[in-house]
């Protein structure tokens, strides 16, 4: 409550110099004036330029998605450690569900001004928030909190504010990482050498035909719903998916994107593919699991979820680095942690959230055993944890590929939202059925796609 | 009929004086217990209504009504009317600022074929639902009305799907149409088809597979809704039509339809409304895209597409959607109900 009045005199005393008018009618002190962020009243160091000032003090609410059930231990040791750290502070920790409404009811705590002074948000709704002005400004508050990190992903870790502008507004936190995952056995059976993974996307679709031709349909190649590529196979192929402003869908325009189209449908026709899940929510985990697919899930967390449901399938599984294709690194947007710019006591909460995300507590999360995340800091990216890694099981080898990968991984993975991508999916899903041509159901799926930026813009 | 003697004398009940209103009681009269007694009875309650009318004041019925008009208007009566505004505006589903678009929103939805791919799917929903819907269950109550040992049993089986979660029963059928599920192994090892039936990925299928999805996890609740009302057909009907020759035919027909009719009624009017939101069946077995191309797409399901994506939602667009889903609603009501009316003229 002491810095809160203390910003509250300091903002007077601002208030008054400038205007001098008595304070004291304003609300005595004990908010900071008029400044605004996202039509929330707010405390005036909180938004423009100037770095954050104030003593970390006071109370904050912290909200985690989804992880109170298995790792409270590891959460409460982080909160209580800060608190020793700094006499005064009290974290207040909440976890939200994290279901399909995640976006909206944040966003909706925000506006009524009660958004959770340090949140753990994925991309869309870091989007969203910044959009608003309802995450504070790094670049201004505290320039230097994007040392800890990985450059080449703080570098991509940026959103556009209320003006347009590209801002560091959240701190990339733990990422699931990326790996090909296969069948090694059933990869033997259709021809293919399992130390010889596919480098490129159109390659794998190359390795996807043989599968098809010598299956005869006891097993596929993977899953035919679009929506489980795109757009990462677009991206990793150097396929321009947006306009540099974000305004205009760009993918139907690159030849490259039409020879995938065509791929995918000349896979589906040769049963490369399962036919009923074309359009369906089947999870490639599972049918992976039955033995029926030859390329598994690309999360590394997925071959825990083998090993403890289909052992035999796991001691198959082959692992590699993913294809780089003509990008040349991945893209994977990581978890992030974002400060409310509506937070009274934000010089605290900036505070715990470059805590929680240093290099010594999110290694100290990544050893534990019940999880398999990657840090986004360089430090613990070096530690002997992810560097000399005994073992050779699909799991130890992944831990290795995944921990040198996400040293040149950027975080600027396009995030279609869910009514762009189901809109795009459901032209490619004509195409793969023969009804439309690759072409028409491009253009269709990008000016349906480019009506929903209009509208939501 | 007795009175509290407290107000036995006061009330004076001579014929007619059931047709002395409170409003007109006379204003300079004696004021005292007649006077207040008569400003205390409801209106047009007749004096012998007995001494509990006595108590009633006329804001009593509204106090009791005021948890449920609040209900109402808050979740219901506001939303709707708002709704109705929203749709001449380019809202988004996070709010923020917002123009008034006029008929912009019904213009285009008129000139979108996906909406015509919805309206087509949701009213083929009505069409094929609806009726089986009414008369399913019927036979099915009928079948486990009678008294045998064991009835139970098949009565919580029947009504089992009801209880069951949508999504838990949604993945079932997943399982039971697939390419490889039983119902196709079962058909091929009948040697009734020789490849698979395509259920999970034509698109026509696919809502077949929907609509018996939404009838079979329903017929067990309609099933107890006719089932009271079977209870209630005089079995003396039944006994004397049997015994002028009437076959069970002819007395389903005469007598136990008649009888339920209107339970029937109320059942198609529910299940029309009820197939016009579908959305869960959809999604369960043709997926996030509503079928291949989205040609599964029912009108809920339209409207969650266009309206209610966080960042890329128009909720003013999503809102027309909802209105002309509504003016569809009362629509096929209003005209269900017409030609139930000159049925029975």
């Amino acid at each position: 409550m002491r810095a809160r009045r203390l910003t509250g005199s300091l903002t007077c005393l601002v208030v008054l110099t400038l205007t001098a008018a008595a304070c004291g009618l304003a609300g005595g002190g004990s908010d900071g004036g008029d400044a605004t962020a996202g039509g929330c009243k707010v405390d005036k160091g909180n938004v423009g330029s100037g770095k954050l000032s104030g003593e970390v003090k006071g109370k904050i609410t912290f909200q985690t998605t989804n992880l109170k059930k298995d790792f409270g231990k590891y959460f409460n040791g982080v909160i209580d450690a800060f608190e020793q750290a700094h006499p005064g502070t009290t974290v207040n920790w909440i976890d939200d569900p994290g279901d399909a409404t995640f976006t909206q009811r944040l966003v909706a705590d925000a506006q009524g001004c009660t958004l959770p002074d340090v949140v753990n948000i994925n991309v869309n709704t870091a989007v969203a928030l910044t959009k608003n002005g309802y995450l504070l400004n790094l670049d201004d508050k505290a320039p230097d909190a994007g040392k800890p990190f990985t450059p080449a992903l703080w570098k991509s870790s940026m959103y556009a504010d209320a003006d347009g502008r590209k801002v560091h507004s959240v701190l990339p936190w733990y990422s699931g990482g990326i790996v090909q995952t296969f069948n090694t056995d059933l990869m033997k059976k259709a021809g293919l050498d399992p130390a010889k993974p596919p480098t490129t996307v159109l390659g794998l679709f190359d390795d996807a035909e043989k599968i098809a031709k010598a299956s005869g349909g006891e097993y596929y190649a993977f899953l035919a719903n679009p929506q489980l590529r795109i757009p990462a196979d677009w991206q990793q192929m150097g396929i321009k998916i947006l306009s540099p402003d974000g305004k205009k869908f760009t993918f139907a325009d690159d030849p490259k994107t039409a020879q995938w189209v065509e791929a995918m449908t000349k896979l589906y026709k040769a049963g490369g593919m399962p036919r009923d899940s074309l359009s369906s929510t089947q999870d490639p985990a599972n049918v992976y699991g039955q033995g029926k697919l030859v390329y598994g899930p690309t999360n590394p967390n997925f071959l825990r979820f083998i090993q403890q449901n289909n052992p035999s399938v796991y001691k198959k599984t082959g692992v590699a680095p993913f294809m780089l294709d003509a990008l040349g690194h991945t893209v994977g947007a990581p978890q992030y942690i974002g400060t409310a710019s509506t937070s009274k006591n934000a010089s605290t909460a900036l505070a715990f959230a470059r805590f929680l995300t240093n290099a010594e507590n999110q290694l100290a999360w990544a050893k534990d055993p019940n999880v398999v995340i990657f840090p986004s800091t360089t430090a613990s990216l070096n530690d002997p944890f992810f560097q000399s890694v005994k073992g050779d099981d699909p799991f130890a080898e992944a831990r290795k590929i995944v921990a040198s990968d996400r040293k040149t991984a950027t975080a600027d993975e396009i995030a279609l939202t869910p009514g762009e991508l189901n809109a795009i999916s459901a032209q490619i899903q004509l195409a793969m059925q023969g009804k439309k041509s690759a072409e028409d159901a491009l253009k269709e799926a990008q000016s349906k796609a480019n009506r929903l930026i209009e509208q939501g813009s | 009929m007795t009175q509290p003697t407290v107000h036995k004398a006061p009330v004076p009940a001579p014929p007619g004086a059931g047709a002395r209103r409170p409003g007109v009681s006379p204003s300079r009269g004696t004021p005292g217990p007649l006077r207040r007694a008569l400003r205390f009875v409801t209106p047009g309650a007749s004096a012998d209504a007995g001494g509990a009318a006595l108590y009633r004041r006329w804001w009593l019925p509204w106090l009791w009504m005021t948890p449920a008009i609040i209900g109402a208007t808050v979740f219901g009566v506001f939303p709707f009317l708002n709704t109705v505004v929203v749709s001449f505006t380019d809202a988004k589903p996070l709010g923020g600022a917002y123009d008034v678009v006029g008929l912009e929103n019904y213009r285009r939805m008129l000139g979108d074929p996906d909406f015509w791919v919805a309206t087509r799917n949701s009213l083929l929903y009505a069409l094929f639902v609806v009726p089986l819907m009414v008369l399913l269950p019927l036979l099915l109550a009928i079948l486990v009305e009678k008294n045998l040992p064991g009835i139970g049993f098949f009565r919580s089986a029947f009504y089992t799907p009801v209880l069951a979660s949508s999504v838990v029963v949604g993945l079932s059928w997943q399982w039971l149409l697939s390419d490889q599920g039983l119902v196709n192994t079962w058909l091929q090892k009948a040697h009734l088809v020789r490849e698979a039936i395509p259920f999970l990925s034509d698109s026509w299928l696919i809502l077949l597979s929907a609509m018996g999805l939404t009838l079979w996890k329903g017929l067990g609740w309609y099933m107890i809704f006719y089932l009271a009302a079977l209870g209630n057909v005089p079995r003396e009907l039944h006994e004397a039509a049997a015994v002028d020759g009437a076959g069970a035919a002819r007395r389903f027909w005469h007598i136990t339809v008649p009888g339920v009719r209107q339970s029937m009624m109320l059942v198609g009017t529910l299940t029309g409304i009820g197939s016009l939101r579908v959305f869960t069946e959809i999604y369960m077995l043709g997926g996030a895209t509503g079928g291949p191309g989205g040609a599964d797409r029912t009108l809920p399901f339209y409207i969650r597409d266009v309206g209610l994506d966080p960042l890329t939602g128009n909720a003013g667009y999503g809102a027309a959607v909802s209105v002309a889903l509504f003016a569809l609603t009362l629509g096929l009501t209003l005209l269900a109900q017409r030609l139930t009316k000159e049925d029975e003229a």
